[in-house]
């Protein structure tokens, strides 16, 4: 029975999304937050109708690897609901049940924020919980790490199956779980490195050693030991053994039950791997078969400004969001893939949602890109403009090739975009969170002009 | 010319990007032909304050890293007395800062080990202080060129902290130390203690400099530094001055 409160909660939340979307919003959060303030536990109800609940959190890879989830369960059944607009506090959790009716569905696949776990595991316990990784991110927002770690593992019950990445070392923080865990794995391959930047090691959590790697992956994800008390990676549920790339997609081997499948991915960066190792893993887990997995993958395509790619008459520009230190260092090592003369964009703004501390960009790998073949000019856009020219200076690029392209707001930042569209090379742009809408927009209306 | 510089716990005090302060010294070093020879202190290296170190950079961390280090730092405790009485440079910020001092009371009323170093005690009390900060310099920069005379940077720290040391700076948008005395940081000697992160040094270079000129003059008859076009750092710096101020 649905209560008269669930459904008036329902009824006024779906008339602020059709407020909302008349007015030209996207309305990815206003209907749940409406909705809560009639009725603050309506998640519970709207989890029952799930015959499946699938959550995914971590500091980099919740949006990619819900979006892809719920993409690759739809390819074996009918009902999927997600937060599929990377609104992810309870509000976002909620929206789509408030805009979409329906009285059952076979999977509910939603990303939930680090810090927002803990509200949403009140109303809803996941079949299967995705963390993908815990890197420093916005600190002003939850003070440390180890902090935000501690809020989710506090927020686990036992019920729920954790899906898990050998290779991130401070997911060894979960080990005294009693849940069922499954680790995914990803060895090494011709992109890994050796070692490790100092600043992205950590303190084994059993002795407080610093581990010694066998190889790197991307960040401090990789094959590590700790030389005191011997803590190592998990042995993998999910392994992927060997990774070649060609002409834009990868081909990686996963070896699973004693069983080695081959799958395609079209989605650049090493941590897109890593995120569709663990979507391929929910899947199997909840009965997929390979073929229809494999071809959910090699099919999928990527909106939004995740590593989208937009084609240009004469050029193609590619358009990245990153966050945090581990993030933005991998996307530029992909930029890196293309040998070609090019330039590179970084949109920062520091409004609530981006951080309004800029300091992390230090601890990012900036020095790869001065190493770049072809680096033509490096664009520093943003209301912290001035900070990434800043950094971009002390990683050794010369300061004839920075240009610096202050903005007194979000939305001011069209010259920078006419200026780079303009340019007769490959543009690779990366963004903080708020920068990223306005970036696409332009981009977009260019290429519409252009026809 | 040449300078030692000791990294001190880069793996374990590296929040906020401190980690750029080294590299800002690295290439101001670099830009005018001075040799830095950089070796990294951490938990498990045994690189020792000696007399021929001219300069230590240490950064902020959570409590926990800065226990570990505390306790790893104190067998070094007398190396660094004689370092900071004989004019050694120092950069401490944040928590290392607290850690120099006699005591550190923590968010749960536990006391932190020091090193007991200076006269700096801190106890954490109520709100974090949090956000962008401007400082006007309380520190003779005449020596070193920017026309700067303010400092910018992001402080987060729960800890108020009290002495009687000169100020690194007066507050001029922001917390400091406390949120009471409108001061900022410690300078003790050729000791600075700071609570700027931001990283404190890329945007304000003439800090930078202060630090490689007061190293130098340790070990060569030199009393300028060579000028560098600082437009990208100086602009950096006005724009988040103007921001602030005039918020």
């Amino acid at each position: 029975m649905t209560s008269v409160n669930t459904k008036l909660s329902k009824f006024i939340g779906k008339s602020a999304y059709y407020v909302a979307k008349k007015c030209g919003k996207n309305a990815t959060a206003l209907p749940g937050k409406v909705a809560l303030t009639v009725k603050s536990d309506l998640l519970l109800d709207m989890g029952k109708k799930c015959d499946k609940i699938i959550v995914t959190t971590g500091s980099n890879g919740k949006t990619t690897t819900t979006t892809l989830l719920n993409h690759v369960l739809k390819g074996s059944y009918d009902s999927v609901i997600s937060n599929l607009g990377g609104s992810n506090m309870i509000q976002g959790v909620l929206t789509p049940f408030v805009v979409d009716s329906k009285d059952h569905y076979d999977f509910g696949v939603f990303e939930v924020d680090e810090g927002s776990i803990a509200t949403v595991f009140e109303y809803i316990t996941p079949d299967y919980f995705i963390i993908t990784n815990f890197f420093r991110d916005q600190l002003d927002r939850y003070g440390e790490t180890d902090n935000t770690i501690k809020m989710v593992h506090d927020a686990i019950k036992p019920e729920t199956t954790l899906i898990l990445n050998s290779n991130e070392p401070s997911l060894l923080q979960f080990d005294d779980l009693p849940n069922k865990k499954i680790y995914t794995n990803l060895e090494e391959n011709q992109f890994s490195k050796h070692e490790i930047k100092v600043v992205e090691n950590i303190l084994c959590p059993n002795c407080g050693q610093t581990f010694d790697y066998d190889y790197v992956n991307y960040g401090n994800v990789g094959k590590f030991n700790c030389p005191n008390c011997g803590t190592k990676n998990h042995d993998p549920d999910y392994n992927a053994t060997s990774i070649n790339v060609d002409k834009g997609h990868y081909e990686f081997t996963l070896q699973n039950n004693g069983k080695e499948e081959t799958y395609t991915l079209y989605l650049k960066g090493l941590y897109n791997v890593y995120n569709t190792i663990g979507v391929i893993a929910a899947a199997k887990e909840v009965g997929m078969d390979y073929n229809t997995i494999n071809e959910r993958i090699q099919n999928f395509e990527y909106k939004q400004g995740r590593m989208e790619t937009i084609n240009y008459k004469n050029k193609d520009v590619t358009l990245v969001l990153s966050k945090n230190p581990v993030g933005l260092s991998e996307v530029f090592t992909t930029f890196g893939y293309d040998k070609d003369e090019k330039v590179v964009m970084y949109v920062m703004n520091s409004y609530a949602p981006d951080g309004i501390d800029v300091s992390w960009i230090w601890d990012a790998d900036f020095e790869q890109v001065a190493e770049f073949e072809g680096l033509k000019r490096f664009y520093c856009v943003g209301t912290r403009a001035e900070d990434v020219a800043t950094r971009v200076k002390y990683a050794g690029i010369p300061t004839d090739k920075i240009s610096v392209y202050p903005a007194k707001d979000r939305w001011d930042i069209k010259q920078a975009i006419e200026d780079i569209v303009n340019e007769d090379v490959n543009a690779f742009i990366t963004t903080s969170f708020t920068a990223l809408p306005e970036t696409r927009r332009l981009l977009i209306e260019h290429k519409e002009n252009e026809n | 010319m040449e300078l030692n510089v000791i990294n001190m716990y880069p793996d374990v005090l590296n929040l906020y990007g401190d980690s750029g302060n080294i590299t800002c010294i690295k290439q101001r070093a670099k830009w005018r032909g001075i040799t830095l020879n950089i070796q990294d202190l951490t938990v498990s290296s045994d690189v020792q304050v000696n007399e021929d170190t001219d300069m230590i950079l240490i950064g902020g961390g959570s409590d926990s890293g800065q226990s570990t280090v505390a306790t790893n730092l104190l067998k070094q405790a007398s190396a660094l007395e004689n370092y900071i009485e004989n004019d050694g440079v120092i950069l401490a910020i944040s928590g290392s800062y607290q850690m120099f001092g006699q005591t550190y009371i923590d968010p749960n009323n536990n006391k932190l080990p020091c090193l007991e170093l200076l006269d700096i005690n801190s106890i954490s009390q109520g709100e974090k202080l949090m956000g962008n900060i401007v400082t006007k310099a309380n520190i003779d920069l005449s020596n070193v060129n920017q026309n700067l005379d303010t400092f910018v940077g992001f402080e987060s720290h729960t800890a108020r902290t009290k002495h009687n040391y000169e100020p690194l700076g007066f507050v001029q948008a922001g917390f400091g130390n406390n949120d009471e005395d409108k001061k900022e940081g410690a300078v003790y000697k050729n000791f600075i203690g700071s609570y700027l992160h931001g990283p404190i040094l890329p945007k304000n270079p003439h800090l930078a400099d202060y630090m490689i000129l007061k190293a130098l003059e340790n070990k060569y008859d030199i009393d300028k530094l060579e000028v560098l076009d600082d437009e990208i750092e100086i602009n950096a710096h006005n724009s988040m001055v103007n921001k602030i101020l005039t918020k």
